[in-house]
């Protein structure tokens, strides 16, 4: 990876600390990564590993408790400027998993797409807005004349787009896509995914695409960083994190991917992941490290050597 | 529901017509050839195949109508409040406050319900039949006055706390202060202060009213404000104002209707109560509640009995049909209930 | 009913009144599970594959109702069963069912140990301390470590996959026949889900049960379906063993279905996509229900409903491509592809 691509997005060092100082619980811990501009950066984890609350701080949902966030070189976590804090909403836009739940009901397709519209440009005729709403209607796929109508009448799948709609309307640069297709039908999803690698090639835009699922995040990914409880334990390239997994969590994740082959399925080998497995000790507590250019591992000074040999 | 089934049907033959545009049914079936060719491919027709057409208020109504005991109570209650407003312009109804005579100069007392006074008349003569209705409406008055301010102070203090993080504990404490003070208290202490009158008995009962409201409508919000839809409104920089507006209060829509509908019975009985202890409203302005209270301090005598179970069954009509429209109405909006 | 037929759905049709509307969930669905087999029921939602396996354990919502055909289990018809009595004596024991959401079956306010208790005495018929035993060891046979411990505690304090083991153990302390298994493994993480499969599999084996999955995943299907039933829009279009299935797969519903799996995509590549949404049930559907969505859909899929054509013995699909008449159409290349590349995953 080169170092001469534009960094979009810098995590460094981030925490999210929940629950009361008497009995504090660490979600996020000593998080870093970079977002290049245009580029789709892939995090993976499952339930309750803290993928979800990186997403949210950097939307600036939840508050950092320690390390920062920036955007295009300038800090967006913890107190910002009103300018600052505008620049953010028009640029960092989010994608939410559950179409059922990420629409308000009670308004129209109309209201929803252009709500954030109304913040940004206060005083735009009715009639640009009226077009603006068409025009991003017709980006992801959807007829114009959905605009009148109420989110229930939809599809899962047609109301992930109008989620999507509503965050292009703001042209932003950044998305944040968080489970973005875990929540919708199989013959949806290679729709959705298009739509936004198409988005993506179009405007430019980068996308942080947090998920589960392994095999959908390789397939969009151009980085993979893999996150468990808290803490990053692997980040490479796609296809070096596929080619030469080295942290036992990543192997075990890779051994487990439900793959659509009966005579793949039939021969699988699950490895499975044990966090006491490493033996950590005091004298040589794991550390973050980069193994080769762009391939980060977390271990100790120990395991560190063993994954250079392998690498060599 | 006519309505609702045509549109459906509408749309069902506008997606057929696209489905089968330029295939004629018999042609096909008829000719192997053409059956087996390719038919035109129109992704619009695609998008359009999941459409469902729901309406929330639609279905809601529906679902109330649906309820045969509530649109009884809703007529019932429609009619009596109309009648309520047309008694006094309907002829031959006498004045509320005027003293009746007989042909000896004597004041007409206790007369029992007759042709002429239908409810008959109270200890000093005055119309039965006229102070109900009239009592009706001074209480319906105090009933909406203070479900009103009620909704308006309660919603606005209420969304203020649920949805203002830093504005939560001033308002648990503010709470707690004004909830520890006994209602009655207040009551009596503003009825001293005050000079007794409807405008007193509206400013008493609202000025503590309002907590109950404010805190159930806090709970709501709590439950609805981290939801995704409101997190992207956040996200697009969507003013706190229009965010209570836009996409909390519309979720309350049928919880707040309700509470509205308990609260007109439940201030009526609240004005009821205080009269009846003494500190409501003064005998020259009829209400149900100093006709109640009357009405009591005769209920040991069988043949006066009558001056107080007219009064309470103009109160129970009003109280249930409040309580059953108010229930009702709130399962019809809830969309969990528009399955059938 | 053939011999190793346990359990046979006969031209079912299953209808819902919806908001004043009547939506046809099941179509007019014929379907034999054979005895000790595993039989993977793949659909999207709204194909109707959860009402199909509902209808047989008599759990059909209060508005939904059995409008034409038959399910024969035990040569009894489980279709004109009316009284929630009669429903008892399969449910449960006959057929037992496993939930995607393992908390909305589990009493939050009862020890794990209760819960299982209560299924080994009812169904088991066990009492005291040996009913206790019988439910400990229920508890591992399906792995949870420290069962004696475990046993005591409440289903909060158990994992996701540890919540669903017990919610196994329950259904099988009732010693079924049949073992539905709705979405088994959604809820849970990539991990876990490969270790339920697997327990799955290892009781079916021992106890010689006969599993249905329903699932829309296809990677689980993969893994645990000797047979695999697609169903789009209330009805069957293809059915077939699993290798059938996924190397000669003949309706062009399930063509895009596998073509469209991001596992087999190309970086940089679109991946194949299916235009639109599945129709509305509210609607008679004509012809083939996919007809609006296939591009390559002959004139006679949007007017006459297509018969079963048999591809071999034991796979038949509901196309009219399979009919002699028909122009030859050739399925997208990710279908080839998938045999040759044998699927993705790690190198």
């Amino acid at each position: 990876m080169s170092e001469t691509r534009e960094k979009l997005l810098e995590v460094q060092n981030l925490s999210v600390t929940f629950g009361s100082r008497r009995h504090p619980f660490k979600a996020v811990d000593g998080v870093s990564f970079d977002v290049y501009k245009g580029e789709t950066f892939g995090l993976v984890g499952e339930s309750g590993s803290g993928k979800t609350t990186i997403g949210r701080a950097i939307i600036r949902v939840n508050p950092v408790s320690g390390g920062v966030i920036k955007y295009a070189g300038e800090i967006i976590s913890g107190k910002v400027s009103r300018a600052t804090d505008k620049r953010v909403i028009r640029n960092i836009q989010m994608v939410f998993q559950d179409p059922m739940a990420s629409l308000n009901e009670r308004a129209k397709v109309d209201y929803i797409v252009s709500e954030g519209l109304y913040s940004i440009h206060r005083h735009m005729p009715e009639a640009e807005r009226k077009e603006r709403v068409a025009q991003a209607l017709r980006d992801v796929g959807l007829l114009p004349e959905f605009a009148s109508r109420f989110p229930h009448e939809f599809s899962g799948g047609q109301r992930q787009r109008i989620g999507i709609a509503r965050a292009l309307i703001m042209e932003p640069q950044f998305i944040v896509a968080d489970e973005p297709i875990s929540a919708l039908d199989v013959s949806i999803r290679a729709q959705v995914l298009n739509l936004m690698s198409r988005l993506q090639k179009e405007r430019g835009l980068a996308y942080l695409f947090i998920a589960h699922d392994l095999s959908v995040v390789r397939f969009i990914s151009d980085r993979i960083g893999v996150i468990y409880r808290g803490q990053l334990m692997e980040l490479a390239g796609s296809e070096q994190l596929f080619a030469h997994p080295l942290h036992p969590y990543t192997k075990a994740l890779l051994s487990a991917i439900p793959m659509p082959d009966p005579v793949r399925e039939r021969n699988k080998k699950l490895i499975v992941y044990d966090p006491d497995q490493h033996g950590y000790t005091p004298a040589d507590p794991p550390r973050w490290e980069e193994l080769e250019p762009g391939h980060f591992v977390r271990g100790s000074q120990r395991e560190l050597d063993a994954y250079r040999k392998i690498l060599l | 529901m006519s309505l609702f089934k045509k549109s459906a049907d509408m749309l069902g033959d506008r997606l057929n017509e696209q489905l089968a545009r330029d295939l004629d049914e018999s042609a096909v079936l008829n000719d192997d050839t053409l059956a087996f060719s390719f038919a035109e491919f129109h992704p619009e027709a695609a998008e359009r195949g999941g459409y469902s057409n729901y309406s929330y208020w639609r279905a809601t109504v529906r679902a109330f109508f649906r309820n045969r005991t509530a649109v009884f109570f809703l007529c019932l209650m429609a009619a009596t409040l109309l009648f309520t407003f047309i008694q006094p312009l309907l002829p031959g109804q006498k004045d509320p406050l005027e003293v009746h005579y007989g042909e000896w100069g004597l004041p007409l007392n206790n007369v029992p319900p007759n042709g002429e006074y239908w409810f008959g008349t109270n200890s000093i003569g005055q119309d039965l039949w006229s102070r109900i209705w009239a009592g009706t409406r001074t209480s319906l008055f105090i009933g909406f006055s203070v479900a009103v301010a009620e909704a308006v102070l309660g919603i606005l203090a209420g969304v203020l706390w649920g949805y203002v993080r830093k504005l939560d504990f001033f308002f648990t404490e503010l709470y707690n202060v004004l909830d520890n003070i006994p209602q009655t208290l207040l009551l009596i202490l503003i009825s001293y202060i005050m000079h007794p009158g409807v405008s007193t008995i509206i400013f008493a009962l609202s000025l503590t009213g309002w907590l109950g409201m404010a805190r159930f409508i806090r709970n709501q919000i709590i439950i609805i404000r981290d939801r995704d839809y409101n997190l992207a409104s956040r996200c697009l920089g969507v003013p706190t104002r229009r965010v209570i507006f836009r996409n909390l209060l519309p979720y309350l829509v049928s919880v707040i209707t309700m509470r509205m509908a308990l609260a007109i019975p439940g201030a009526i009985g609240s004005e009821v109560f205080v009269t009846y202890i003494g500190i409501g409203l003064p005998v020259s302005i009829p209400s149900l509640g100093n006709l109640i209270q009357t009405g009591r301090s005769l209920m040991q005598m069988a043949v006066l009995r009558y001056q107080l179970i007219f009064p309470v069954a103009v109160l129970a009509v009003i109280t249930i049909s409040f309580y059953i429209i108010g229930n009702s109405f709130a399962d019809a909006a809830d969309p969990k209930n528009h399955v059938n | 009913m053939q011999d190793n037929v346990i359990l046979s759905f006969e031209d079912l049709d299953i209808r819902f009144t919806l908001r004043g509307q009547v939506l046809n969930a099941i179509r007019g669905i014929s379907l034999d599970v054979y005895r000790g087999e595993s039989l993977a029921i793949v659909g999207e939602s709204g194909s109707g594959k959860s009402v199909l396996t509902k209808s047989a354990m008599g759990l059909l919502d209060a508005n939904g109702s059995i409008a034409g055909g038959h399910i024969w289990y035990d040569d009894k018809d489980l279709a004109a069963f009316k009284t929630e009595k009669e429903w008892l004596t399969i449910r449960g024991r006959e057929i037992a069912m496993v939930m995607q959401d393992p908390m909305t079956s589990l009493n939050p306010l009862k020890t794990v140990g209760a819960q299982i208790l209560e299924a080994v005495q009812l169904h088991q018929g066990l009492r005291g301390p040996e009913a206790k035993a019988a439910a400990v060891q229920a508890l591992a046979d399906v792995g949870i470590p420290d069962p004696q411990a475990r046993y005591k505690q409440y289903p909060h304090e158990f994992s996701g996959g540890m919540r669903q083991r017990v919610v196994i153990a329950i259904a099988m302390a009732c010693r079924p026949k049949i073992l539905i298994c709705d979405e088994p493994t959604t809820a849970l993480d990539v991990t876990i889900q490969a270790q339920i499969l697997d327990l799955i599999r290892t009781l079916q084996k021992k106890l010689d049960l006969t599993t249905i999955y329903i699932t829309h995943d296809l990677g689980v299907v993969a893994n645990v379906a000797d047979r695999i039933a697609v169903m789009y829009a209330g009805d069957i279009v293809e059915v077939g063993s699993c290798d059938e299935v996924f190397y000669d797969p003949r309706h062009p519903y399930t063509w895009a279905l596998l073509s469209s799996l991001p596992q087999l995509g190309v970086k940089g590549e679109d991946l194949y996509s299916i235009q639109g949404t599945p129709p509305n049930l509210f609607y008679e559907v004509k012809g083939d229900a996919f007809a609006p969505r296939n591009p390559k859909a002959l004139k006679i899929d949007f007017v006459k409903r297509p018969p079963y054509f048999d591809v071999s013995p034991t796979h038949k699909a509901r196309t009219w491509l399979l009919d002699p008449r028909a122009p030859k159409v050739e399925p997208p290349e990710h279908v080839y592809k998938l045999r040759e590349r044998g699927g993705v995953g790690y190198v």
